[in-house]
């Protein structure tokens, strides 16, 4: 698991200005710290896909933004991320946390590739949130790497230049609860 | 009930330098009035985004006023940003509801409460402290030198006649310039004049 603190220090030396987003378990360290942060403005949104439109306004006014959200609030905001962040070629860093993500690597070994279907997909012992993440950003063209531990922090800096040279969003998909 | 000159015209005298974003019914009659880059069309874009994007770029540029020509059943779509702008303190946002109780874009066909939603309700329960509504244009055309004025959040309430707008596309056959590029392409070339204008904001 990551310490908010550093993914916080690690925006930081990214410039970030802005962070906008709704909290959950995962995230809620990193939304306490930015809460009382002097460098870094939090928005709270009252719906994910207002996150990612209002960053591509902050780009625009040439601030340098982050999305911190779910992966269940990144699938609500579908049209707004397509229809801002990708239809603008936003070089946005987004921090998705991956809610039902530890069921998900015991399905896998379980399943060895077999394809989602509706009874998997209703499983109690598995969260269907996790079943469809990676398959849904790839298919609305959002490359992702895995924020596992502290020792991945150093991503967040690589996604940023990645993210420039292409001028295209990236997204680390954080795997555990911050601490 | 105002027509789109009546609506326009007056706004795009008073608007001054500040940041104009429009979308559906309004994104070409808009364009007759003014040629600016710092005017976005929000077409081609997410659905009912339009006063997001224009908040994002108000938080962005405090010192400049961000004028966002919102259609109703666009804010429909997003009534928790009423909530955010507040929550925000964007006081150089300026969020105009343009009710004309219609989706004009697919053929006029009537929004959700049309004749009953009553945004200036919303906007009082969201927090908006400045409110304004307005039917006929010479209150209109008497009251914007006032809206305009002063600190923000501001939501004003527009009522305007139908129109006949059909689908906006972006290419070179559309009339109006901020449409006739792609969306990356205006948006790339808005970032650099406010980058420009204001170095240091």
């Amino acid at each position: 698991m990551a310490q908010a603190r550093l993914i916080l220090e690690e925006l930081k030396r990214n410039h970030v200005t802005h962070v906008i987003g709704l909290p959950d378990n995962s995230s809620a360290m990193l939304f306490s710290l930015l809460s009382t942060d002097q460098d870094i403005r939090l928005v709270s949104v009252t719906r994910e896909g207002e996150a990612f439109a209002i960053a591509a306004g902050l780009w625009i006014g040439g601030k340098v933004p982050v999305v911190l959200v779910q992966n269940t609030g990144f699938f609500e905001s579908g049209d707004s991320f397509r229809g801002t962040i990708t239809r603008m070629r936003v070089p946005l860093v987004c921090l998705i946390t991956y809610r039902g993500y530890a069921k998900l690597v015991g399905w896998r070994l379980e399943a060895r590739g077999k394809a989602l279907d509706a009874e998997t997909l209703s499983r109690a012992d598995l969260d269907s949130a996790a079943l469809i993440t990676e398959a849904t950003l790839k298919a609305w063209g959002l490359p992702f790497d895995f924020l596992h531990a502290d020792e991945d922090v150093a991503r967040i800096s690589e996604d940023f230049w990645k993210a420039k040279e292409s001028e295209e969003p990236f997204a680390l998909l954080i795997t555990q609860d911050m601490t | 009930m105002l027509t789109k000159h009546e609506l326009l015209e007056p706004l795009a005298r008073l608007r001054g330098n500040a940041v104009v974003i429009t979308c559906m019914g309004v994104t070409r009659p808009w364009a007759s009035y003014s040629e600016s880059e710092l005017d976005f069309a929000s077409a081609d874009s997410a659905m009912g985004h339009t006063a997001d994007l224009a908040l994002g770029i108000a938080l962005a540029r405090p010192q400049r006023k961000v004028i966002c020509l919102n259609g109703d059943g666009s804010m429909l779509m997003t009534l928790g940003t009423l909530v955010t702008a507040v929550q925000a303190a964007a006081k150089n946002f300026f969020l105009f509801v343009i009710q004309n109780d219609i989706y004009e874009i697919t053929g006029n066909q009537p929004i959700p409460g049309a004749g009953q939603v009553d945004f200036a309700a919303l906007a009082r329960g969201a927090g908006f402290s400045r409110i304004y509504s307005f039917d006929d244009a010479n209150s209109y055309a008497t009251s914007l030198p006032e809206v305009l004025s002063g600190a923000g959040p501001v939501l004003a309430v527009v009522k305007v006649e139908p129109g006949s707008e059909g689908p906006i596309s972006r290419s070179e056959r559309e009339a109006s310039n901020y449409l006739k590029v792609s969306l990356a392409d205006w948006g790339r070339r808005m970032r650099r004049a406010l980058n420009t204008r204001d170095p240091t904001n």
